[in-house]
C-alpha cells in the first residue's frame, strides 16, 4: 500500500500531466468538438484581422444574434432528434409575431397578456403539427410543409403585410437589454441550452426522446409511448419558435409579419452543423451553441472584412465548408491517434511481459 | 382494422369541415376593397383579395361602397358588364400581399369610382413568376383584355407578356419595369435611378456636404438595384469630401437587413456619418437598427435616408432617428396605369419612343410628414393632364 503510495508520489507530476493531456484528448475526441474548435479559430482570426471586431458593440450584436439563432435551431433540433423535421418553423414564428403585434398594437393589450397569448399560439401551432403527424402517421415533411402554407397564409391574411409598430417600449428590454454587457437574449439561450442538456442527459423524458429518434421500433418495444414523445417534441418546437419570434419583436420594437421567412435554412444549418443527426437520436447542446455563434461570426466577419458584395455568398459557402472540414480533420487525427495508440500497446506488450 | 381505419378517416372529415368553414368565412366576411386602410390603421380587417376568388371579392363589397361600375361587376362575371365605349375588360394584378400594393389598390379604386369602369383586382400568393403566369393566363382565359401588372420577375414576365400581346391583349407595367425589349406598352413607375440620386443628395446635404457613407443595397440580382447603385455613386462622385466606405447587399427580408446593417454599423461605428438605403426592406432595416442604436445609448450622429413610406420608416423620421425618405407614388401607379389602359383600349397609341411614365416622388422629412401626400397627388394630376399629349396619341 505504501509502495503504491510512494509510487504515486514519485510519478505524481507525470501522472498529473498525463491526466491533463488525457482530459484534453478526451475532450478532443468528443464528436461535438469540431465545431467548437472551428468557432474558436474563426473568432481568433476575425479578432486579429479586423479592427472593429473586438468592440463591445460588435460583440454585443454577435452574441444577441447567436442567441436568436440558438432558439431557431432548437426548434428544428428537437424534431430532428426524433427523426422528423419542422418546415413550418418560420411560419409559426411569423404567426407568433403577428399575434404579439396584433394584441399589443391593435388591441392595446399589455405585454403581460400578449406574451402568454403569443406563446400559446406557438404551442398550439406545434400541437397542431404534432397531433396530425401522430394521428395520420404521415411523414412530418409533408405535414409541416402543408402547415407552413397554412401559417404563412394566416400571417399574411391577418396582417395584410403591414408591420405593427406600436409596441410598448418596456417590451424591448429583453431584446435590447443586457446583464453585465451580455445580452439577455444570449443569457436566455445559454440557460435554455443548459436545461435541454440536463433534460437529455439526466431525465427519463430526455432519454426517451433520444431513444425514439435512435430507433423507433426498439423504443416502442421497450414500452416508450413514442406517439406522445413525437407530439411533445412538436409542441416544444412550436414553443422555441415562439420564443424566437417574441425575442425578435422585443429586439425590433415592432412586429414584422415577414419574420421567420428565412428561418428554414438557419434552423437546419445551425442544428446540423451543430451535431444534430439527421437520422435522429443524437444532439449536442454545446455544438449547437458553437454552431449558432459560428454562423453569426461568418456573416459578421464577411462584412467586417468588407468583402466584395458580388462574391459574398461564395465566401460564405467557402468558410462554412472550411469550418466543417475542421471536424473532419479532428476525426482523422483522432482516428490516427487511436491507431498509433494501439501500435504502442502491442509494442508495449512484450516489454511489459 | 376498423378501429385503425376510423381515426384517420375521422381526422380527414374534421379537417375537411374546418377547411370548408374557413373558406366560407373568407368568401363572405371581407369588407369592401375601398376600405383599404392607410398603413397606420393596419388593425382594420382587410379584404381578402389575396385569398378570395374574384367573384367573392366583388360580392363582399357592401352595397353602399359600390361605384356605378362596380355594381355591374358585383355579379359572377364582371366582364359581362364591360363599358359601352369599347370591348375591353380591365384587370389589375399584384404578385403577393404587400403594404405597397394596398396603397396601389387605392389608386385602382379611385379610377373605378371616377370612371365607373370595373377592374378585376387580384393579388397573388407569392413572388414567383410561375404563379403570376398561371393567374394572369387564367384572367386572360376569362376574357380580360387589358392588364396592369407588377412583374414578379423583370426578365421572366416578358415571356408572359409576349404570349398575351400575341393574342391581341395589352399590358402596362406598374411599379417596376420588365427588361427591355418588352411587349408591355408602358411602365408607370418611379425613375429608380433619379430617386436614388435624390435620396443621396438629401443625405449628403444633411451631413453638411462631407463624411463617410454606408450604401445599403437590396438584391444585386435585381436590375433596379444596379440603377440605384449607379445613382448613389454618381452623386457621391460630385462631392470630393464624401466617400462610400462600405457597400452591403443581398437582403431579402427585414431580419437579414437588420443583421447585415447592424454588422456594417459595428464595423464602421467610429467613422460612419451617413447610411443610405434605396430599397424598401433595407430602409426598414436602417430604421430598426438606428432606433435600437440610439435606444441602447449610441451617441454618434448618423444621418440616414431611405425609400418608401413603411410605418417603421415614418416612425423613425418622426422620432428623429432618420432624416427622411423618398415617397413614391403608389396611388399613381394604380390610377395612372389603368387610365393609360383605358386610353389604349379607346384607340390611343403610345407616342413613338415613349415607354416610361415617371410617376414622381416626394422627399419626406419630419416637417412634411402630414402633408407630403398632397405633393404626390399634385404630381399625379400633372401626369394625368399630360397623358394624351405627352405619352399617347390618337
Amino acid at each position: 500500500m505504501a509502495e503504491v503510495n510512494l509510487n504515486k508520489t514519485a510519478v505524481s507530476p507525470k501522472t498529473k500531466s498525463r491526466n491533463g493531456s488525457n482530459s484534453l484528448m478526451k475532450l478532443f475526441k468528443r464528436n461535438d468538438m469540431g465545431v467548437v474548435i472551428a468557432t474558436a479559430l474563426l473568432f481568433l482570426i476575425f479578432a486579429l484581422v479586423t479592427e472593429s471586431f473586438f468592440t463591445r458593440y460588435n460583440l454585443f450584436n454577435i452574441s444577441r444574434t447567436a442567441g436568436l439563432y440558438v432558439f431557431i435551431a432548437m426548434g428544428q433540433m428537437i424534431v430532428l432528434v426524433i427523426g422528423g423535421m419542422n418546415l413550418s418553423l418560420g411560419g409559426i414564428g411569423g404567426l407568433v409575431v403577428v399575434a404579439a403585434g396584433y394584441t399589443m398594437d391593435s388591441l392595446g393589450w399589455s405585454p403581460w397578456i400578449s406574451v402568454p397569448i403569443a406563446l400559446s399560439v406557438g404551442l398550439l401551432a406545434g400541437a397542431f403539427n404534432g397531433i396530425i403527424i401522430v394521428k395520420s402517421k404521415i411523414n412530418s415533411f409533408i405535414i409541416t410543409l402543408a402547415s407552413l402554407f397554412i401559417f404563412t397564409g394566416l400571417v399574411t391574411g391577418i396582417s395584410q403585410g403591414f408591420p405593427y409598430t406600436n409596441i410598448p417600449k418596456s417590451f424591448t428590454l429583453m431584446g435590447r437589454g443586457s446583464l453585465f454587457g451580455v445580452p439577455y437574449t444570449f443569457v436566455l439561450a445559454i440557460a435554455t441550452l443548459l436545461i435541454m442538456a440536463y433534460v437529455f442527459k439526466f431525465t427519463v423524458v430526455g432519454r426517451r426522446i433520444l431513444a425514439t429518434g435512435g430507433n423507433l421500433e426498439a423504443a416502442q418495444l421497450s414500452g416508450i409511448r413514442t406517439d406522445r414523445i413525437v407530439f411533445l417534441c412538436h409542441v416544444l418546437s412550436g414553443l422555441f419558435a415562439a420564443i424566437a419570434g417574441l425575442l425578435w419583436v422585443s429586439r425590433m420594437g415592432s412586429a414584422q409579419p415577414a419574420t421567420g421567412s428565412d428561418w428554414l435554412i438557419i434552423s437546419f444549418a445551425v442544428a446540423i452543423i451543430g451535431g444534430t443527426a439527421l437520422t435522429g437520436g443524437e444532439a449536442s447542446m454545446l455544438a449547437l451553441l458553437a454552431s449558432a455563434i459560428l454562423l453569426t461570426l461568418i456573416k459578421n466577419g464577411l462584412i467586417m472584412l468588407n468583402v466584395n458584395v458580388y462574391f459574398e455568398q461564395t465566401f460564405l459557402g467557402l468558410i462554412i465548408l472550411l469550418a466543417v472540414s475542421i471536424d473532419r480533420i479532428r476525426a482523422m487525427i483522432h482516428s490516427s491517434a487511436r491507431k498509433f495508440g494501439r501500435r504502442d500497446v502491442t509494442e508495449a506488450k512484450p516489454l511489459a511481459e | 382494422m376498423r378501429r385503425k381505419l376510423s381515426k384517420p378517416f375521422l381526422l380527414i372529415v374534421i379537417l375537411l369541415m374546418v377547411l370548408a368553414t374557413v373558406l366560407s368565412a373568407c368568401s363572405t366576411e371581407g369588407p369592401a376593397p375601398s376600405e383599404s386602410k392607410p398603413a397606420e390603421s393596419e388593425e382594420a380587417v382587410q379584404p381578402a383579395q389575396s385569398e378570395a376568388p374574384a367573384e367573392s371579392e366583388e360580392a363582399a363589397a357592401p352595397a353602399e361602397e359600390q361605384q356605378p361600375g362596380e355594381e355591374a361587376a358585383a355579379g359572377e362575371a364582371p366582364a359581362e358588364a364591360a363599358p359601352a365605349q369599347g370591348e375591353y375588360k380591365l384587370a389589375w394584378y399584384a404578385p403577393a400581399p404587400h403594404p405597397y400594393f394596398e396603397e396601389v389598390l387605392q389608386g385602382v379604386e379611385a379610377f373605378e369610382q371616377e370612371f365607373g369602369i370595373p377592374v378585376e383586382k387580384q393579388i397573388g400568393p407569392d413572388w414567383e413568376q410561375s404563379s403570376q403566369n398561371e393567374r394572369v393566363e387564367a384572367l386572360a382565359a376569362q376574357g380580360f383584355t387589358h392588364f396592369s401588372i407588377y412583374p414578379a420577375d423583370a426578365s421572366g414576365a416578358n415571356g408572359l407578356y409576349e404570349e398575351l400581346t400575341q393574342n391581341g391583349l395589352t399590358v402596362v407595367n406598374f411599379g417596376a419595369s420588365t427588361l427591355q425589349p418588352t411587349t408591355a406598352s408602358f411602365v408607370v413607375a418611379t425613375d429608380v435611378k433619379a430617386a436614388a440620386m435624390q435620396a443621396t443628395e438629401a443625405l449628403i446635404q444633411s451631413m453638411g456636404g462631407k463624411g463617410k457613407i454606408i450604401n445599403v443595397l437590396e438584391v444585386l440580382e435585381d436590375s433596379n438595384t444596379v440603377l440605384r447603385k449607379e445613382g448613389v455613386e454618381e452623386v457621391v462622385a460630385k462631392y470630393p469630401d464624401v466617400e462610400i466606405i462600405q457597400e452591403i447587399s443581398g437582403m431579402t427580408s427585414v431580419e437579414e437587413a437588420v443583421e447585415k446593417i447592424g454588422n456594417a454599423l459595428s464595423a464602421n461605428i467610429n467613422q460612419v456619418d451617413g447610411i443610405i438605403a434605396t430599397g424598401f426592406t433595407t430602409s426598414v432595416g436602417i430604421a430598426q437598427v438606428l432606433s435600437e442604436y440610439y435606444d441602447t445609448g449610441g451617441n454618434r450622429e448618423i444621418h440616414a435616408v431611405g425609400i418608401d413610406t413603411d410605418p417603421t420608416v415614418m416612425k423613425a423620421i418622426e422620432d428623429g432617428v432618420m432624416d427622411g425618405t423618398i415617397a413614391q407614388n403608389p396611388f399613381g401607379h394604380g390610377y395612372l396605369s389603368l387610365l393609360v389602359l383605358k386610353y389604349l383600349a379607346e384607340g390611343y397609341e403610345p407616342v413613338e419612343g415613349v415607354y416610361h411614365i415617371d410617376s414622381g416622388t416626394a422627399f419626406v422629412t419630419k416637417d412634411n410628414l402630414d402633408s407630403y401626400a398632397n405633393d404626390i397627388m399634385a404630381v399625379t394630376e400633372q401626369i394625368k393632364s399630360e397623358l394624351t399629349t405627352k405619352y399617347l396619341k390618337k
